[in-house]
């Protein structure tokens, strides 16, 4: 009973234990009450009930007032980062691009207006470095999760 | 008489007054575009108009198409709710035109309060104090550029450009360096053009440290205007309000006398009739100053209603009929708080989320009010305003009614969308919001580098145990993603199987 799921700190993997009849981690229990419900049992003694729902590969849980999300991974997987490239947060459309391929630019420098909900969202350079590719125009629709320009760290 | 009313609106306000109507046994009509039609408002109502056209500017913002349906249906009266055509003179006017009564104030009104410059001259001759600033004329881009220049020298920094048409926080943009006037000036206009296709914006200083403080008023048509007493809402994020209540923690009743006093003359200065809310800065001085007049329902108004045991929507029906307002003397009682729960990612920027609610069970006990048009099952998608729902609730004092938010936000359990509940709770816990000391700029203030959610080890430890034996267990939770099934078919919702009531 194994499973991986992804964190922003990499790949969590999570051996599940058995003990008395619940499940078991980290010195935690969880015994199945019905209908994605949950009595858990915090190591300190504390019990709690929680819920579980999932929606795609992603796993939420509501516990003790929190809200998780734990992406499940295949097995060996790896992290699947998106290394320099600036993901549309909405599906929305381009309203302008501040930068051209080649510019170099700070962190935190606008490189890109979005219009989504009818509100401008500015999409800022996340580092320093070289702008390598721009994959919209004016004007142009972008799906939620779209790779809409990327920047390559400037080497030392 | 009013014995039929269309709701041209849509979620939570559409089902707020739907609800108002069947208790008030005036028969309704909804308008619905087509991806709506499996709203919970739509469900609310005895009848329902598919509005043809795919944007919101072909339905919910085609009044020709609304009010046709309203004569196609019978409905003697159109109720605007707030947001899309609620606060359009020339839409109040089709509608009477029509042969229809406008549940809302008088074009004219709408006009003179409407236009923000306007309603900022009009104030200043009714002897009601406005912000420092100045309004800016010109329609030609360049040239309206140019003297928002020469006026922001004069107003000084901070200040706000904020839009004369606008609403909601679109349109405005704050100022702290004139070297950053320029870009502001044109994004503001940009996005003021793009969310009410005029592009004037006016000037005001900021008043730092301030709190928003509104006063609601009611005014019927015999005579009778009066105010319900204050809200504040101080508390925003992004110019948009997320925490509210009623009555203001640090308002003395001799300032509550003179706002309410204020309110009711910018009410009188346009012979206002129906419900609506004169918003002011109050500074720390003691000084208030008009910041607008929202002529509409307000989002918040269930603060009010809780603490004054006034039905608004309900008044603005009985107004709208010709009939006097039924309201006594104002009678201040206990203490009510509003949040406004949002899809969004409140650690990312408040950046708004989508995905299916997969899991939506709000809250329950004494003291709680939940306004909502979603429900469990339905999916947040980019087409409408991101808010989920407004949880009120009320207690006989202030820090018993955070207390209660407190609860009520710990029993709220939302999966399958990212929200801003923790966000809301942790809100609850800062020491402004304790004391009541709020202004404008607290959750900046709190928060200067963004809020992060609050880590607990152990809680988190356990949820990874309950996403494995998730997985383990194959507990697949039942729900629509985008009009597909994923998983087995669940048990049908208990609206599927709605009855309508054709009296």
């Amino acid at each position: 009973m194994q499973h991986t799921f992804s964190s922003p700190d990499g790949p969590i993997e999570v051996t599940l234990g058995k003990d008395d009849g619940a499940f078991a981690l980290a010195g935690h229990r969880a015994i199945l009450i019905g209908d994605g419900r949950l009595r858990v049992t915090l190591g300190d003694g504390r019990i709690m009930f929680g819920h579980v729902a999932k929606v795609g590969d992603v796993w939420w849980v509501a516990l003790g007032g929190h809200t998780y999300r734990w992406e499940r991974m295949e097995a060996g997987a790896s992290a699947g980062g998106n290394e320099g490239g600036l993901i549309a947060p909405m599906p929305g459309k381009v309203l302008q691009v501040l930068v051209k391929v080649g510019h170099t630019v700070e962190a935190g420098q606008a490189l890109m207006v979005l219009e989504a909900m009818k509100m401008e969202h500015r999409i800022v350079a996340p580092s320093d470095g070289i702008v390598t590719m721009i994959h919209f125009a004016d004007g142009d629709q972008v799906e939620q999760g779209a790779s809409l320009l990327e920047i390559e760290a400037e080497s030392e | 008489m009013i014995a039929k009313v269309l709701v041209a609106n849509r979620g939570e306000i559409a089902c707020r007054i739907l609800r108002a109507c069947q208790e008030a046994e005036i028969e309704t009509v909804a308008v619905c575009a087509p991806n709506d039609l499996e709203s919970m408002f739509v469900e609310m109502a005895d009848e329902v108009v598919v509005l043809r056209g795919d944007s919101i500017g072909e339905t919910y913002l085609d009044h020709t198409q609304i009010i046709q349906a309203a004569l196609d249906t019978g409905a003697h009266a159109i109720h605007p709710g707030f947001g899309f055509l609620s606060e359009r003179a020339d839409v109040a006017r089709a509608v009477v035109d029509a042969g229809l009564v406008w549940v809302g104030p008088r074009a004219e009104a709408i006009e003179q309060m409407g236009d923000k410059m306007t309603a900022r001259q009009t104030m200043r001759k009714a002897g009601v104090p406005v912000i420092p600033g100045e309004e800016v004329e010109s329609i030609d881009e360049d040239q309206a550029m140019l003297e928002l220049e020469e006026a922001s020298t004069r107003v000084g920094y901070p200040l706000l450009l904020k839009a004369s048409s606008g609403g909601g926080g679109k349109g405005m943009r704050a100022v702290t360096n004139p070297s950053e006037f320029h870009e502001a000036a044109r994004a503001a206009r940009r996005e003021a053009v793009a969310a009410f296709g005029d592009g004037r914006i006016y000037i005001e200083r900021l008043l730092s440290g301030s709190k928003h403080v509104e006063i609601q008023v009611l005014a019927d048509s015999h005579g009778t205007t009066i105010h319900l007493g204050e809200r504040e809402c101080s508390v925003q994020r992004r110019h948009q309000k997320v925490f509210e209540e009623a009555p203001c923690a640090t308002l003395t009743p001799e300032l509550r006398d003179a706002m309410g006093d204020a309110a009711v003359a910018a009410a009188e200065a346009v012979a206002y009739e129906g419900a609506g809310t004169v918003e002011f800065l109050l500074a720390p001085s003691g000084e208030f100053f008009f910041l607008e007049m929202n002529t509409r329902i307000q989002v918040e108004h269930p603060v009010t209603e809780l603490v004054t045991g006034v039905d608004i929507v309900r008044e603005q029906l009985r107004i709208a009929s010709g009939a006097p307002m039924s309201c006594g003397p104002l009678n201040l009682r206990g203490h009510a708080i509003e949040v406004r729960l949002y899809a969004e990612d409140a650690a990312n920027n408040f950046l708004p989320a989508i995905g299916p609610l997969a899991v939506f069970q709000p809250p329950q006990g004494p003291g709680i009010r939940l306004d909502t048009g979603v429900r469990e099952g339905d999916d947040v998608t980019p087409n409408y305003d991101p808010m989920l729902a407004k949880l009120i609730v009320w207690a006989p004092s202030r820090v018993e009614a955070l207390q209660r938010m407190r609860r009520a936000l710990d029993e709220f359990v939302i999966l399958g969308t990212t929200t801003n509940i923790r966000f809301l709770r942790e809100l609850c816990d800062v020491q402004a919001v304790i004391e009541g000391t709020t202004t404008t700029t607290t959750i900046d203030d709190t928060w200067p580098n963004g809020w992060q959610p609050s880590e607990n080890q152990s809680i988190e430890e356990a949820s990874l145990l309950m996403a494995a034996m998730g997985e383990t267990l194959g507990l697949h939770r039942v729900h629509r993603t985008g009009g597909e099934v994923s998983g087995s078919t669940g048990p049908p919702s208990p609206f599927a199987t709605l009855q309508r009531r054709y009296p």
